[in-house]
């Protein structure tokens, strides 16, 4: 999930669909983030690469939205509703997820268990 | 030169060689050719050198930059390789501000200029310490240079404190500040600044001996000596003795690990990237962006926030001396991108204070500021928790308003509570107590009790508090320690506290005064049941005020203390006013009502977050 600046990202991505929870004028998504480039990257749990600032699920409330969605704790955000997260401060990201317009929120997300699980289907793949 | 035509000679006969024209043909017609060859000879013997001088150079330029010659510098066999000394970037501009002008030439302008050069003398002498590549005995020597620049860095430092002090706040910006940006810039240009002085720089390089054990240190004091030696008077003889003068003078620390302490908290504010990060924070997506409502932002991710951020707030609070408003404005824009954090917590703790007086008349409480006086001795029997209040409230009678600014902080000095009797109690307890009122609900509950009364205080009494308070931090932000700034506004903040408190009671008068001391400690002790029982005309004037700042965007804090500083500020004077407009608070009160509602259902999530005082909606 590391990538070079100005190097194009490639990593296997899920898409998540997440209905947003209305409780009265509320729109809940029942996750957290962190990172963004505004964000000292070193301090982020949750990368492998400490220099990655981009923008991670940092807490899942159990049984919310996000949870039914099937995001997962330490999920890296890499679009929302098509709008890049690999490159956005926190500010950014957090109104790109809580649009009041919006009650459905697509993610595509990466995570480390995803590119291993396809890394392993593609290799018994190919000895078949 | 001399070198040079050795080299040339030696090596032409190899390009011979190789070169195009072979032995062979060299000797089948000597006469025809002899003499063109020779002249090729000479032509490139002429090349060569050249290209050996440029190359010698870039080797050393490059040495400059590295620290290191390069393996590739043309030796022969008998030479030496020149000695090298890493050039660092050591033209530097000092900041206008720092050159006292010749209009007001003052010690004060002096001290400052000495000090913003000695920073850079300072920094400089640090990087030489942290090089690599050094033997011991050098290491050594660097490291005890830079001790000593520490020593004069601090030195200065307190001298201009203290002249800061005396003759009050002059100048607008302390040149500690205004330094510390500096040094950034030229620490950039360090690489570029040795680049365009190559050509010194290899004319140095070229004697060695002649190098000074301490480039930076030396390099640096030239221009700025020369500016100040023209503003203040004839006397002023070079900007080394003076230094060395004013070292004498001072007192010095005998204590290294003072100095290696300082050495540690310095590195990190010289050395800001030109893009700074925040700390790594998270913020819980379950509440609109920007939006008041009620939101839960882990106290536990502001915790370290708060942490890194408080010493800028103490900067913020300082330089905001001159207007009130600036002061606000600031403040209120440090929050914006936090707004969930702080709107939740407040909400809390104005809930338990309102139980008290569950329909707080405000218009009723604003006349009433005077009220608290005389009910302090009451309600210090009443709560256990409280000091000695009569004590404080001597200290400090006339800061008697003021408290809303500071009421935040008086929470996190709350669980210190026991023991206010002396300042300096207070000054430590301040950064101690902090980390632990964002640990939970407890340590806010009290305070938050006491709170309420910070919007009742007529707006002209705010107005004369800020003005003081204005004149306090000015002075302070010179201050090289961090209790140097917290120890004059602490005992203040815990005074204001105090007075507050009493308003309450006023306010309740209709319903029942002795039920509402009794209250906030059954609160404290359960968080869920305060934030039901939230009044909410409370929160609805939170959110209110919240909402207004929020939009003035800002850059981001997260740090609770700064915030619920700016808060009590904004709120008091200015929103006070406006609470009468009813239809906001009805709208708010729904929100609430449903937020309670969500709390119930899903309570669980409150229990999940064991570190999160705060409840999601």
């Amino acid at each position: 999930m590391s990538f070079v600046p100005g190097q194009p990202v490639t990593a296997v991505v899920q898409r998540i669909e997440i209905q947003k929870l209305r409780q009265g004028n509320n729109l809940i998504l029942g996750f957290s983030i962190g990172g963004g480039i505004d964000q000292d990257p070193g301090q982020n749990p949750f990368s492998e690469d400490k220099t990655d600032k981009g923008i991670y699920v940092t807490r899942i409330t159990p049984g919310g939205p996000a949870d039914v969605a099937g995001l997962m704790m330490g999920d890296k955000i890499m679009q929302v509703n098509g709008w890049d997260m690999t490159m956005v401060t926190h500010d950014k990201a957090r109104k790109r997820l809580t649009k009041k317009n919006e009650d459905v929120v697509r993610l595509l997300v990466t995570r480390k268990s995803l590119e291993e699980a396809v890394k392993h289907s593609m290799g018994t793949y190919h000895k078949q | 030169m001399e070198i040079n035509g050795e080299i040339s000679d030696t090596d032409s006969g190899i390009i011979l060689h190789s070169g195009s024209d072979s032995p062979t043909t060299h000797t089948k017609d000597v006469t025809t050719h002899t003499r063109a060859m020779k002249v090729k000879h000479q032509d490139l013997r002429d090349r060569l050198e050249i290209c050996i001088l440029e190359l010698k150079k870039l080797c050393i330029r490059e040495a400059e930059l590295t620290g290191r010659l390069s393996e590739d510098y043309p030796l022969l066999p008998g030479e030496k390789p020149p000695q090298i000394r890493r050039r660092i970037g050591a033209a530097f501009k000092l900041d206008e501000q720092n050159i006292p002008h010749g209009a007001e030439e003052s010690e004060l302008s002096f001290v400052d200029a000495e000090l913003a050069l000695q920073m850079k003398i300072y920094e400089a002498a640090r990087k030489l310490c942290e090089e690599e590549h050094l033997s011991k005995a050098v290491r050594k020597s660097r490291l005890q240079q830079c001790k000593r620049e520490e020593k004069k860095l601090k030195q200065l430092q307190e001298t201009s404190f203290q002249l800061r002090l005396e003759h009050g706040r002059s100048s607008p910006l302390p040149a500690f500040n205004i330094t510390q940006q500096d040094l950034g810039t030229s620490d950039d240009s360090s690489l570029s600044d040795s680049v365009v002085q190559d050509e010194e720089v290899t004319s140095q390089s070229s004697q060695p001996s002649s190098g000074l054990p301490y480039p930076v240190e030396t390099d640096p004091p030239q221009p700025p000596p020369a500016s100040s030696h023209s503003s203040v008077d004839g006397s002023y003889m070079s900007p080394s003795v003076a230094k060395q003068s004013l070292q004498l003078n001072l007192p010095q620390s005998p204590l290294a690990s003072l100095d290696s302490k300082l050495s540690s908290d310095s590195s990190p504010l010289y050395d800001l990237p030109p893009i700074q990060h925040t700390p790594w924070t998270e913020s819980s997506l379950d509440q609109p962006y920007q939006k008041n409502k009620k939101s839960r932002s882990s106290s536990k991710t502001s915790s370290p926030a708060k942490s890194e951020l408080l010493p800028p707030l103490e900067a913020c609070l300082a330089q905001a001396g001159l207007p009130l408003q600036l002061s606000h404005l600031r403040l209120s824009r440090t929050q914006s991108s936090s707004t969930p954090s702080t709107p939740e917590m407040r909400v809390h703790r104005q809930l338990s204070l309102r139980l008290s007086s569950p329909e707080s008349s405000f218009d009723k409480d604003r006349g009433r500021t005077r009220g608290p006086r005389r009910r302090l001795t009451e309600y210090a029997i009443t709560l256990p928790q409280t000091p000695s209040p009569p004590v404080n409230f001597g200290n400090h009678a006339n800061s008697e308003d003021s408290n809303s600014e500071h009421s935040f902080t008086s929470y996190n000095s709350s669980p210190c509570q026991e023991s206010p009797c002396d300042l300096p109690k207070y000054q430590s307890a301040f950064p101690i107590s902090s980390p632990v009122g964002s640990y939970g609900p407890q340590a806010f509950s009290p305070a938050g009790f006491y709170h309420n009364p910070r919007h009742l205080p007529s707006p002209s009494t705010k107005n004369t508090y800020y003005n003081k308070e204005m004149v306090y931090p000015p002075d302070m932000d010179m201050s090289p320690s961090y209790f140097h700034q917290q120890a004059p506004c602490s005992p203040n903040r815990y005074e204001y506290w105090y007075k507050d408190t009493p308003v309450p009671h006023q306010r309740s008068q209709r319903p029942l005064p002795p039920d509402v001391r009794l209250t906030p400690p059954a609160q404290w002790d359960h968080p869920q049941y305060r934030s039901n029982c939230l009044p909410r005309q409370v929160v609805n004037e939170q959110l209110k005020s919240w909402h207004r700042r929020s939009q003035l965007k800002a850059p981001r804090s997260r740090s609770l203390d700064r915030q619920g500083a700016v808060r009590m500020k904004n709120v008091s004077p200015r929103e006070a006013p406006c609470y009468p407009n009813q239809k906001y608070h009805d709208q708010i009160n729904q929100r609430a009502a449903l937020q309670r509602a969500a709390e119930g259902v899903q309570g669980h999530w409150v229990v999940d977050d064991g570190t999160h005082y705060m409840s999601q909606v």
